[in-house]
């Protein structure tokens, strides 16, 4: 029992003080969270527009866990399949561990228009289990995305999640779900350094800015260094692997409040 | 010279092949963001109808810049005096104009203003405009034009609950509940030949005004309107309801009205003299007859009206005229109509090359006693049942300078004068110059200019600004304004003064990449309302306005990203702030007529003075600028569908969702219960 209110009170100090708006959307492996403009990666439920630019097939999980945490991890797995029409991606996240939990399952879909732009949207089912009437409730969310090329190293990106701002309404509860507004930039210094900027807004919290480098060290080794900013400055830092069709990528996010931050995804590419 | 440089340009222009879409595409977007320019700034609620029908007007029967006159000119809004001149110069330096593309050559021309102009002129021979109509051209080329548009709210509103029709004691119990549905209707036809013959009826509906049953039968508001052009000595004639404008404004103007905005340059009103009035304005028109003769260099003008007003009548007196045009209620219905108001007028203009002087005077009579609700910042609004007031107006143009003003006077001797000149320098560089005085006690019906409120009295102050293209794809546009009250104003209860900048950077990126920034600072003295002291205490009040607007277009795809921003401080309290930003996306499909729009947009302005106002994009002939107070988002989804060649149809349905915890919107009549607003729109156009 200690176990269970411990946790929850901590969920609910998180929702506080951190900064990203919600536990159940999975942190992107974009440093600082950056993933709006993100055009190289498609991170699940951010910026389904990105989905348009993949070629190749690929699926990748991930993990995040919150200040050491497991109750307060994030489990996230993710499915890009493109082809000549319009990109399909499935996704799916669960916040939280058996007493408590959030689950989130998405399908999107997304298209590159002349490498010019690219549009997305995404369909999400997202559902809680609730004590106060022992039962799962649910809501379909959608989720709108664009990026701009505008010039060969300028890219701008919006994203919107649950813009609608659906929430769950039965005679017992209310569950908010976040409705997220995001505008970012992503501007490409050298072939090597990439320099992204981001304001997330959801609607009820404060604004969340964020900026991070990434710099190409290696063929095979990336380098990412950025911070964030809402109620309190996380500095971030995280490196990139790829070997063969691999992509493992690790950030931390320093909190000065909460603690250590850590968000791990791999990634694996499919040949043509 | 002249020609090889034509030739050159054209050489140049067809090189480039076509690769990427205009940022704007069509005419009827083109005449919206116009429209937005003039009212980003402003707070009033403007006559779009009015705007878009003579803009639209334009296109349809576009003006032949080798025999365009001044006043043909000025019906573009977005063109400075100074380029206007220039044109005019132009064709009569250099003869009539080969191509379009020759307006480059033109100073103080850039290619954004260019293609402005694109849909509205044409370079023709000059023909003659007087030419005779024939009754089988009239049905051959005449064009007739029907319009059907209804409105509804999707969330039911407090004045709709309880209609007479289900409880008949309703209208006894309540005078002030809705009689009619929350049906918004309009319905117009229009018929035109050229721009030589055009009339029309307007019949109008608003939401809650009975459509038939005890208090209506039929619409609430009629309108007619016919105007005749260029018959032999009658340069107009107009019959019904119309509008007249003459000199700066200070006597009559009854236009859309020009203020400050980010065309700088354009801070008078234009002169159009009599013109039909074919909007749904129910207040600001006249009702009668006038006409314009031609007697060489002088045109004389006369007109005569007499319609009914909106007024509180009581004991033969009233406390102010009601503009509204609503007659939802049985206490709003009570006020309608009450009043009579008569009125004769006239002008008489000279023009020659360099000159231009008029003269202009109104007389007004009311059959009711206009009788203010005195108090201190009312003090010297006009009371009684007769007026009348005149003016003077001129311009002149000496080598580089075009002098330009008017000078009125009301029947109790009081005066207002603008005055004010253009010059430009360079062909890089634009520059204006405006004084005004209104006095305290002028206060005249119909005058509409230069002015920091909606009211030409009681203010003095100078205007300086500026307009500069030191560089290709880039245009700087600045004013500075210095005002004073010298008698209390509403709101403020002493002489106050004021002051605000504006400054508007253009970078035309490319041509499907255009972007601004403007910054503007404003400040005022309002009343500090924890003062306890008896006499009356004012402290400046500060606005610090950010914009920044990206458009760009690939293909059949055009997107518009903006970001608003405003920071205030009254008084000695803290900065507080308010935040829009906003995505569209709008797409033009190929293979079949449909056009569509989206928005999605976020706002956060906790507090009421930090409120944003943003353009969207709407039917044909509608035009929002919503208001955003609070916090919440807000979406809307525009579908523009050619039927056939005949029919077009437009539906738009847009929702408002706060999420600051309020459990109802609105007030009175107009509350709904929960935190969402949805609107709908539907528009016909049936052309033959």
């Amino acid at each position: 029992m200690k176990r269970v209110i411990s946790t929850f009170t901590i969920v609910v100090f998180c929702q506080f003080l951190y900064s990203q708006i919600s536990n159940i959307i999975p942190s992107p492996i974009a440093i600082a969270q950056t993933s709006v403009a993100d055009s190289h990666n498609w991170a699940a439920f951010n910026n389904p527009a990105m989905l348009g630019y993949i070629e190749n097939s690929e699926m990748g999980i991930g993990y995040e866990n919150r200040y050491q945490l497991s109750e307060l991890s994030t489990k996230t797995g993710q499915l890009a399949l493109p082809n000549s029409l319009i990109n399909v991606g499935f996704s799916f996240s669960h916040f939280g561990y058996s007493l408590y939990h959030e689950m989130l399952l998405g399908v999107g879909f997304a298209r590159n228009f002349s490498d010019k732009f690219a549009m997305g949207m995404q369909f999400d089912y997202y559902t809680a289990f609730f004590t106060a009437s022992n039962s799962y409730h649910g809501a379909f969310i959608p989720q709108v995305g664009l990026s701009v090329k505008l010039s060969s190293g300028f890219n701008l990106g919006f994203h919107s999640f649950n813009p609608f701002q659906i929430n769950i309404k039965t005679e017992f509860i209310t569950k908010r779900i976040p409705s997220i507004f995001s505008l970012g930039t992503e501007c490409f210094l050298s072939p090597e350094v990439v320099w992204r900027t981001q304001v997330d807004k959801e609607v009820s919290s404060n604004y969340r800015f964020a900026s991070g480098f990434e710099y190409q060290m290696l063929q095979n080794l990336k380098l990412k260094l950025g911070a964030y900013g809402s109620d309190y400055l996380v500095p971030c830092l995280g490196f990139g692997f790829k070997t063969g069709a691999f992509l493992v990528d690790l950030n931390c996010e320093q909190h000065p409040l909460l603690g250590l931050n850590t968000i791990a995804g791999i990634k694996y590419r499919f040949g043509k | 010279m002249k020609h090889l440089l034509i030739y050159l340009f054209l050489l140049l222009v067809c090189s480039c092949p076509t690769r990427a879409q205009d940022v704007v595409s069509t005419t009827e977007q083109l005449i919206a963001d116009i429209f937005e320019q003039y009212t980003a700034e402003s707070e009033e609620s403007i006559d779009y109808d009015s705007f878009f029908e003579d803009l639209l007007f334009c296109a349809q029967n576009p003006i032949n810049l080798n025999q365009a006159t001044r006043e043909q000119m000025e019906k573009l809004p977005f063109l400075s005096d100074i380029q206007i001149e220039n044109i005019l110069s132009y064709v009569y330096q250099f003869g009539q104009m080969q191509t379009i593309y020759e307006l480059q050559l033109v100073d103080g021309l850039d290619m954004t203003d260019i293609r402005r102009m694109l849909p509205f002129v044409l370079v023709g021979e000059a023909g003659n405009m007087n030419k005779k109509i024939y009754w089988n051209d009239l049905l051959k080329y005449g064009k007739n034009e029907v319009y059907f548009r209804l409105d509804k709210g999707l969330e039911t509103k407090e004045g709709y609950r309880f209609l007479p029709e289900e409880d008949q004691n309703q209208i006894i119990n309540n005078s002030k509940s809705y009689l009619g549905n929350d049906l918004y209707n309009s319905l117009r036809y229009r018929f035109h030949y050229k721009d030589r013959i055009q009339f029309g009826v307007t019949a109008e509906k608003d939401a809650g005004e009975q459509f038939w049953g005890t208090t209506h039968k039929g619409y609430d508001f009629y309108s007619f309107h016919a105007q005749l052009n260029n018959f032999g000595k009658f340069k107009t004639v107009v019959v019904g309801d119309f509008r007249a404008n003459f000199g700066q404004g200070l006597v009559l103007h009854s236009e859309f009205g020009v203020g400050k905005s980010s065309y700088v340059l354009n801070v008078t009103p234009r002169s159009f003299g009599l013109k039909k009035f074919s909007s749904t304005d129910e207040n600001n028109f006249f009702r009668g007859g006038g006409a314009t003769i031609r007697l060489g260099k002088l045109n004389l003008t006369s007109f005569y009206s007499n319609k009914m007003i909106d007024g509180d009548t009581v004991n033969g007196t009233f406390q102010t005229i009601l503009k509204t045009g609503y007659h939802r209620t049985l206490d709003e219905l009570s006020k309608k109509h009450t009043v009579n108001q008569q009125i004769i007028g006239g002008n008489a203009t000279y023009t020659n090359m360099n000159l231009q002087v008029g003269i202009t005077a109104v007389h007004t009579m009311l059959d009711n006693r206009l009788t203010p609700d005195k108090s201190v910042y009312n003090y010297f609004y006009f009371s009684g049942k007769k007026q009348t007031t005149g003016g003077i107006s001129y311009r002149y143009r000496w080598k580089k300078l075009n002098l330009f003003g008017e000078t009125a006077m009301t029947d109790n001797g009081s005066m207002a004068t603008l005055n004010g000149c253009y010059f430009s320098p360079i062909s890089q560089m634009s520059l204006v110059a405006l004084q005004r005085y209104y006095s305290p006690e002028y206060d005249t019906f119909y005058a509409s200019s230069f002015s920091e409120t909606s009211r030409i009295n009681n203010e003095s102050g100078l205007y300086l600004g500026a307009e500069v293209r030191p560089f290709r794809k880039w245009k700087f546009a600045v004013y500075a304004d210095s005002y004073r009250f010298p008698w209390p104003k509403y709101g403020i209860d002493a002489p106050s003064l004021g002051k605000d900048y504006l400054l508007q950077a253009d970078f035309a990126a490319k041509r499907n990449v255009i972007m601004y920034w403007r910054f503007k600072f404003e400040e005022k003295q309002t009343n500090f309302s924890n003062s306890s002291s008896v006499m009356p205490v004012i402290v400046p009040s500060k606005k610090i306005s950010v914009r920044y607007q990206l458009t760009y277009s690939y293909g059949n795809f055009s997107f518009k990203n903006v970001f608003d921003g405003n920071l205030v401080r009254k008084a000695d309290s803290t900065w507080t702030y308010g935040v829009i930003a906003s995505q569209d996306v709008s797409y033009v499909f190929h293979s079949i007529p449909l056009k569509v729009d989206f928005r999605y947009q976020f706002f956060d302005a906790v507090n009421y003075e930090n409120r944003l106002y943003s353009y969207e994009k709407d039917v044909l002939y509608a035009f929002s600028i919503p208001m955003y107070y609070g916090l919440g988002s807000r979406y809307y989804l525009n579908l523009q569908y050619d039927l056939n060649k005949n029919l077009s149809l437009w539906f738009k349905i847009a929702q408002t969702v706060y999420a600051d915890d309020r459990e109802s919107l609105s007030s009175g009549n107009e509350t709904i219960s929960g935190n969402r607003k949805t609107d709908i729109r539907l528009m016909l156009k049936w052309e033959f």
